[in-house]
């Protein structure tokens, strides 16, 4: 029976898809992309000497802006750290959810994914901030973090999901047949290895909610864009100041997504 | 008959199963005794695997009753996890934990399931690894090893429960030729050891050396069964005949 359905299937799919995928980060620097001036090296490198040489020649107002920085640097990674973690957990029970075959589980987690995806993070964190306030205070940090986990919990679903299905089937039949529980054989066997799928979506991410974390600098949460924004209506420096924010929100998610690239390449090595 | 005096380690009767309209088993009856080895042969899509794999419950039936070693396995009061505990089974596609070394995959479910401790786990795992002839790859990942080692693997694993049944969905069928035999090898041993086998494959030469009875299935039914000597001389069923034709 098994051969059937497989051969049905093969024939099926037909000619393969062409997928498009487009990351929401800044491009990830591929191996084959070796030459000294690609994309990735001149804006990050370019960014860099900017800000040095604007530091350097035009000391005021540069250097008061950098110095005004750190603070809110700190508070935007905070926010995405502690964002992600949550999230990370938000969309390992949302993933399991989606694949639950009990209906009501499986449709939770179907309609939390469906709601959040249709809502922009900007409302959510309105609505977290503003809106509940009408029944209970949240302190603006948390309702930073509760918002944006909320937010790419969801997303985070999606890939636990897809990382867990790209496991075949066989695995989940071998666990079970040694007497292995559902949860064993997810934790043993099943998780264990749509890690390596799971990783590389999570860090971009990653990258995309540090970005998206600018959104917090409504509440009065000050992070590195809400700092700037202070910088700048005290000084009326406005160019200055969102030119450096730019610039160093650029060098952060570069320098991440590099990381990241690193870190599938290695996945992929093994 | 002298059969009835033993134990049955499967009992299924009237056993239907369907893929939507499709009627992978029709009606099937099949009892397994303690010690027995049951090789099952027939064309692809005849239900032979499907009614392998709802011995263990990895298919569900719509209907009829299957009980393995005095459980039946299809009323929800049964663990199906203690059933499967004591069945264990060897895939086509080996099956084997990436992700976990040859000596893991062997010691992961009797820490897990039998509760085992680890160093006993891992002793058992060796003396294993040494039967089925791989103790030098004990800590090596399975992917670095050739289809036939990795199958050894996925029989040393299944063995490392204890089971009381096995259970080989065509365990020689993805490999390469030259690789079938020490697979074979492995698994005539066990057969001469007593293990309860039901086995799914075409290789002839290995029912005729360990198989009680032979099983022809069509249609998601048993059209005929006998000694592998009845088979290789006349089979009485038209299909049996021309499927024996076909493969040897």
């Amino acid at each position: 029976m098994a051969e059937i359905k497989k051969q049905k299937k093969d024939q099926q799919e037909g000619p393969k898809k062409v997928s498009i995928d487009v990351g929401d980060g800044a491009a990830i620097p591929s191996k084959e992309d070796v030459g000294l001036f690609t994309a990735w090296r001149v804006a990050f490198f370019g960014a860099i000497a900017c800000i040095v040489y604007l530091a350097v020649f035009k000391p005021d107002p540069y250097v008061e802006i950098l110095k005004f920085l750190p603070d809110g640097i700190f508070v935007t990674f905070k926010v995405t750290v502690l964002s992600i973690l949550f999230a990370l957990v938000i969309g390992l029970f949302t993933g399991l959810g989606r694949i639950s075959k009990n209906k009501l589980i499986n449709g939770t987690a179907s309609l939390y994914v469906e709601v959040i995806r249709g809502i922009p993070l900007l409302v959510q964190l309105f609505y977290i901030y503003y809106a509940l306030s009408k029944f209970v205070h949240v302190p603006d940090m948390a309702s930073a973090v509760i918002a944006m986990a909320v937010c790419y919990g969801a997303y985070m679903g999606e890939i636990f999901r897809a990382g867990i299905q790209s496991i075949p089937k066989g695995q989940a039949e071998a666990a079970r047949s040694l007497g292995m529980t559902p949860t064993q054989s997810m934790y043993h066997v099943i998780l264990p290895q749509a890690v390596k799928t799971i990783l590389p979506p999570v860090g971009n991410e990653f990258v995309a909610l540090l970005k998206d974390s600018s959104l917090v600098s409504i509440l009065a949460v000050a992070d590195l864009l809400r700092r700037g924004r202070e910088y700048a209506s005290e000084s009326f420096n406005y160019f200055e100041a969102y030119t450096v924010i730019a610039l160093v929100y650029l060098i952060i998610t570069l320098f991440l997504s590099k990381l990241i690239s690193i870190m599938e390449e290695k996945i992929r090595a093994e | 008959m002298q059969n009835d005096l033993r134990r049955k380690m499967v009992e299924m009767k009237n056993v239907s199963k369907y893929f939507g309209m499709l009627k992978a088993l029709d009606d099937v009856s099949l009892d397994v005794y303690e010690g027995e080895k049951v090789v099952i042969i027939g064309p692809s899509g005849s239900g032979k695997s499907t009614l392998l794999r709802s011995v263990n419950k990895l298919e569900e039936i719509n209907s009829g009753s299957i009980i393995v070693d005095g459980l039946e396995i299809n009323d929800p009061k049964t663990n199906i996890n203690k059933v499967r505990e004591e069945v264990g089974m060897v895939f086509q596609q080996f099956n084997v934990f990436p992700h976990k070394t040859v000596l893991e995959n062997l010691t992961l479910a009797q820490v897990v399931v039998r509760k085992r401790p680890k160093k006993e786990a891992e002793q058992v795992a060796m003396d294993l690894l040494a039967k089925v002839g791989i103790t030098d790859k004990a800590h090596v990942y399975p992917t670095k090893l050739s289809g036939g080692q990795q199958q050894r693997v996925a029989i040393a694993r299944a063995l490392a429960m204890q089971p009381k049944l096995m259970l080989f969905d065509e365990p020689t069928s993805a490999l390469d030729p030259e690789m079938i035999g020490e697979v074979l090898d492995v698994m005539v041993k066990l057969a001469r050891e007593g293990m309860t086998m039901i086995v799914v494959t075409h290789e002839m030469g290995f029912a005729r050396e360990v198989a009680d009875r032979v099983i022809f299935m069509d249609f998601g039914r048993i059209l005929e069964e006998g000694s592998p000597e009845h088979f290789f001389k006349a089979p009485t069923n038209e299909r049996a005949q021309q499927f024996m034709r076909q493969i040897l």
